[in-house]
């Protein structure tokens, strides 16, 4: 993914966040399949640099991950192997 | 009045007795503190992400309803001194609810998602984003 170049650090970045791009898309702590784009594979919570999101929508977005993390919906954390 | 959701999970290896008995008691609470239940969801047996005291099964309950707080306390209490409940969370989705409202919500359960806000500009039924159901809205019929 990261190419060694120093001087260009502009690669390909997405600028906007998904959830204020479709306004379709709606954060509920209960839709693991959408939640899961936003964590790694450890099932840590993606920061926004990476993840693009816009800080009302990260805000929501960990809420709800946190949730679906107490209700074992999602993990808090994966073993690696 | 405002709007809750509790999810909770119970033992994966309950009998049908014992789920319509958990049923009936939280109904039983539901009616006696004057709440209003707009969905009951049975999500079936579930894998948990984690162990919860030893099950890595469970069976997830989700139910909606509008309650005051005098409800919840009684029905957390009670779903907390229930060994065969493993875990529960309420979350409240809605704040005042008006009794029109509160019409609009039923009739559209199971088409309707989830929202924070109640407050929608189109009759229920009318403009209702839906990717399946006919343009001409017949799913009203």
């Amino acid at each position: 993914m990261k190419p060694p170049v120093r001087k260009k650090r502009s690669f390909q970045r997405r600028k906007v966040c998904v959830f204020c791009a479709d306004s379709g898309m709606k954060i509920d702590y209960k839709d693991v399949k959408t939640l899961n784009h936003f964590v790694t594979e450890r099932g840590k919570i993606l920061p926004r640099r990476i993840s693009g999101n816009c800080a009302k929508h990260q805000r929501e977005l960990t809420t709800a991950i946190k949730r679906a993390r107490n209700i074992a919906l999602m993990p808090f954390s994966i073993a690696s192997t | 009045m405002r709007r809750y959701e509790t999810i909770f999970i119970t033992h994966p290896e309950l009998s049908e007795e014992e789920l319509s008995e958990l049923q009936q008691k939280v109904n039983s609470i539901l009616v006696s503190y004057k709440g209003d239940l707009i969905k009951f969801d049975d999500w079936g047996t579930k894998k948990l992400t984690y162990d919860i005291r030893k099950n890595s099964r469970g069976h997830f309950f989700l139910m909606d309803y509008l309650a005051g707080t005098d409800l919840i306390r009684e029905l957390e209490r009670n779903l907390r001194l229930n060994d065969r409940v493993l875990r529960f969370q309420t979350v409240r989705i809605g704040d005042q609810i008006s009794p029109e409202a509160l019409k609009a919500l039923k009739e559209d359960v199971g088409t309707e998602k989830i929202t924070k806000t109640i407050e929608r500009p189109e009759p229920p039924g009318g403009g209702k984003v839906s990717d399946e159901a006919a343009p001409e809205g017949g799913e009203k019929a």
